[in-house]
């Protein structure tokens, strides 16, 4: 099923992580898809809420929604769990009007899409490598892409059905399996010595599994493993799902 | 205690022995990992959780009825009820019952209102020599600290720590630091000091309204030993303690320790209906700002909390920065939803990623990242942010809505990270830079990329 | 008697003005009750629950626990043992004492059951066991001895805690306690040791 697509690219993909978005949108394209980017894209207001300041988030948030707001698509589809997640909330937070609302049920993270709404047929590319999935929090959590490991209820793993497809993938797990590497937003710079220990056990977690990379869907989560990684010098590299899944199409 | 200092400062200094964090943080993890294997040999596991959260919610929303039939049946049972709306008021109530029966020794067994209450230095000013009797209490009794955990509070120490200790107060020999020998040191010790107790004062965890009973659950046996042995006997509790009847203690029960410790059931589950032949039963029912959070629908959910510790183990936060760091009695995720308002560092729900593990792993699902967001909204608008975000959020939120001058920004930050050594950058990038590699910088924005590209894709078509 | 009514009219009134939906209903508990489950299943999973709290049940293919209690019990007075019992039909070499706390010295006290619950090996003791033969004993009895042992029908086992409450006999003025094994701590670093202020042992004799 062919559809029309918007992306949302959350500003720290787009300024720090352009190839996730090129990924995503080469991804979405190879599988057949209409994909426009409307303009005029800002922040989520995730920053700002977090910390409290929801009155600092309105603007922005709001620029987003309309951004979106009257664009003709079937879905609008991030490939950022966390931002995606904030988008939602916010867009309810500061406009409770039935526009908005049609907004935010247009809205996917990337993964989800991938398995809840267009399935991948198959894939043309091997991938013969083991990776190791980061599960970050807010697409775990809160958008449920897998069950938490808190959790007793129905066992399911959006991201490792999505991914397991792929001709020649292995997919593993760090120990402990999907618990918070220590980014959390503006958690990096205020509460920076714990942060750095959370990332930094994260880091090692990840390369005691001896996978080439860490794949995630939280660029975020990415971005703060890699500086982890690099630092400690690990034989690990940092991969979005995006990046894998568009190779193997 | 570090007192009014941040959250992350005080973190700061416990990550600096980071062979001591590891320590901490997988003792634990280790009880997560048990907590895991008892839910899941619950098939029923999740149902529990929501009626634990339902039957706590029902309870609430009728506390003042189910406070007074639990009174009425009480009185009924024997029981004296007293009333107290904060913890000065609690104090004085315990002092008074205590004095009327010249009580010189009162032995103590587990009780987190108590510790909020500061009751110990308050009895101990007034004469009345105070023994903590679970083992982990009286040992940091006896090292002069408070809990660092609200089920193992001597969990920041090392059995070498609690044997020097001990050598010093219980004269146990030097250099001893056999965790079973130890325990047998404090056994000895604790049993004289039960067997000459004029009176005994345990915590509650859970008052059952219909039965006019209080249910106090210990391993050890140290609440029952006290409460047990001497005419006098005393139990303080929250107004959030009560349960409609025993088919609902028992949903909680069987959560409790799972969630805890992953035991199966605490060692000792004991109802107290009355008291002993020839005895006297008291029990304090305690406010100390439990109504005031009922007024804040969100906060309100706090109150369902069991005291189960299960946030504060799987907690990446508490694990990385001990319970000292919260600058409350109560620490981890529980301690900042109820907590946070006597924070005057004003910081505590900031020590948190929002990752939301604590609510998944909570018996009577409190939405305790909910809770904590909420917190940092209500420090916000009461003008009372931390980490200088007063000053940068409003600049950070006009940079962020506007698209021009966000890519302005960053494409500035690019440039700079691409042409100024990093090791010139690294001293100006804070926090980030202290502990990780600066981001390797993209050659354009996503955005600018996407013009070039469509611009080529349409010049091809 | 109540006490501080000031104070408690001021914790209702406050109360009456919560922001929590007054409309949550009371959940309907009833479907959590067993269905009936075979005796001998209930055995084997009590005998699981009660070793997960390090408790021992003594249950021999002869059917003959109480005969085994009566020679075992034998054997630890002949041992020097100060021996309590509560229970019909075994004689301990100790009678109950005035004070509670003269039960110091207790080293085996032998207690009835009144029921246990498989999935934890939690077993319950009320006020009517407790007072045993007619003699009015101290309820600080099974936390006090060295060692306790305990006598259960096998009639009266049930699968889990939703099936405690019928059966736990807590009268007006009463106590009554489920008691899953010996005494435990693991304060210092975690390690499990046994036999904190309670009894070092728990055995349970199958009747």
């Amino acid at each position: 099923m062919n559809m029309k697509i918007a992306l949302f690219i959350p500003c720290l993909v787009n300024q720090m992580m352009p190839d996730v978005a090129i990924a995503t949108l080469s991804l979405l394209e190879k599988l057949g898809h209409q994909v426009i980017f409307p303009e005029g894209q800002t922040c989520c207001g995730q920053p700002m809420t977090n910390s409290g300041c929801f009155n600092e988030a309105r603007n922005t948030t709001l620029k987003l929604l309309n951004a979106f707001k009257g664009v003709e698509c079937d879905a609008i589809v991030c490939p950022a769990a966390s931002c995606l997640v904030a988008a939602k909330e916010n867009f309810h937070e500061f406009d409770q009007s039935q526009e908005a609302q049609d907004v935010i049920n247009k809205l996917y993270e990337l993964t989800e899409f991938l398995h809840d709404i267009a399935p991948i047929a198959s894939f043309k590319h091997k991938f013969e490598h083991t990776i190791s999935l980061q599960m970050s929090c807010h697409g775990l959590r809160m958008l449920s892409l897998a069950t938490p490991s808190e959790s007793m209820g129905p066992q399911f793993n959006k991201v490792e059905a999505v991914l397991q497809n792929i001709p020649g993938i292995n997919i593993v797990y760090p120990a402990p399996r999907d618990e918070c590497c220590g980014f959390g937003g503006t958690f990096a710079v205020d509460e920076g010595a714990v942060s750095a220990k959370m990332g930094k056990d994260k880091a090692h977690a990840h390369a005691a599994t001896h996978a080439q990379y860490v794949v995630g869907f939280d660029p975020s989560c990415l971005l703060h493993l890699d500086g982890m990684i690099r630092r400690q010098l690990l034989p690990i590299q940092t991969r979005h799902i995006a990046q894998i899944i568009d190779a193997a199409l | 205690m570090y007192q009014s200092k941040s959250h992350a400062d005080n973190a700061t200094i416990f990550c600096r022995d980071e062979n001591r964090v590891d320590w901490h943080s997988k003792a634990l993890w280790n009880l997560r990992e048990k907590r895991d294997r008892a839910a899941a040999s619950v098939p029923e596991w999740e149902q529990l959780r929501q009626l634990g959260s339902e039957i706590k919610l029902h309870t609430l929303s009728h506390l003042g009825d189910y406070l007074c039939q639990f009174e009425q049946k009480c009185i009924e049972n024997g029981i004296q009820v007293h009333w107290a709306k904060d913890a000065i008021e609690h104090n004085a109530i315990a002092l008074k019952i205590l004095s009327t029966h010249s009580v010189k020794k009162l032995v103590k067994s587990k009780s987190m209102l108590t510790e909020e209450c500061h009751l110990n230095p308050f009895l101990e000013k007034h004469g009345i020599e105070v023994i903590d009797t679970d083992l982990g209490e009286r040992i940091i009794q006896l090292n002069n600290q408070p809990p660092s955990h609200i089920v193992v509070p001597a969990i920041h120490m090392k059995k070498e720590e609690v044997g020097e200790l001990f050598h010093q107060k219980l004269n146990t020999p030097k250099g001893e630091s056999d965790p079973t020998r130890l325990t047998r040191a404090a056994r000895k010790h604790l049993r004289d000091q039960f067997l000459s107790a004029d009176a005994a004062m345990t915590g509650v965890n859970m008052a059952i309204a219909d039965l006019g009973a209080v249910v106090v659950c210990t391993n050890e046996g140290n609440a029952d030993m006290g409460a047990n042995l001497p005419k006098l006997q005393i139990h303080s509790m929250g107004i959030d303690k009560i349960v409609p009847d025993a088919e609902s203690a028992m949903v909680l029960l069987r959560m409790l320790a799972r969630n805890a410790i992953g035991q199966p059931i605490t060692t000792y589950s004991s109802f107290y209906r009355g008291s002993k032949a020839d005895g006297e039963m008291h029990i304090i029912i305690v406010d100390n700002g439990r109504t005031d959070i009922m007024q804040d629908k969100i906060l309100a959910e706090s109150l369902k909390c069991i005291r189960c510790g299960g946030c504060l183990n799987t907690c990446p936060v508490y694990r990385r920065s001990g319970g000292f760091s919260y600058n409350y009695t109560i620490p981890g995720p529980i301690g900042i939803a109820v907590g946070a308002q006597h924070d005057e560092s004003n910081t505590i729900p900031w020590a948190c990623t929002l990752c939301g593990s604590c609510s998944y792993v909570c018996p009577t699902k409190v939405p305790l990242d909910k809770i904590i967001a909420h917190h940092r909204r209500l420090k916000a608008e009461q003008g009372k942010l931390p980490f200088g975000k007063k000053y940068y959020m409003p600049a950070v939120g006009k940079l962020m809505s506007s698209p021009t001058l966000l890519n302005c920004a960053m494409g500035s930050a690019r440039l700079a990270l691409k042409v100024i050594p990093h090791s010139l950058i690294k001293p100006f990038s804070g926090a980030w830079g202290q502990y990780r590699e600066l981001p390797v910088s993209p050659k354009s924005s996503f955005d600018t990329w996407y013009k070039q590209h469509k611009a080529s894709n349409k010049e091809a078509k | 008697m109540s006490h501080n009514t000031a104070s408690k009219q001021a914790i209702l009134a406050a109360l009456g003005q919560s922001s929590i939906n007054q409309l949550n209903q009371k959940p309907d508990l009833s479907g959590l009750k067993s269905s009936a489950l075979l005796q001998a299943d209930l055995i084997n999973r009590f005998e699981k629950g009660l070793a997960s709290v390090t408790g021992e049940l003594v249950y021999p293919d002869d059917d003959n626990s109480f005969d085994l209690l009566k020679g075992n019990v034998a054997q630890l007075i002949s041992q020097g043992m100060q021996v309590i019992s509560l229970v019909d039909g075994i004689q301990g070499n100790q009678l109950m004492p005035m004070q509670p706390h003269e039960l110091k010295h207790i080293d085996y006290a032998i207690i009835q059951a009144r029921f246990a619950v498989a999935e934890n090996g939690a077993i319950w003791v009320d006020s009517e066991q407790l007072n045993g033969i007619n003699t009015n004993t101290h309820r600080v009895l099974p936390f006090i001895c060295e060692n306790l042992i305990m006598v259960l029908n096998k009639d009266n086992i049930v699968a889990t805690m939703h099936d405690a409450p019928e059966k736990m006999h807590l009268h007006a003025g009463d106590f009554g306690t489920f008691i899953a094994g010996p005494s435990k701590t693991a304060d210092i670093e975690q390690a499990l040791v046994v036999g904190a202020h309670g009894a070092f042992s728990l055995k349970v004799y199958l009747i």
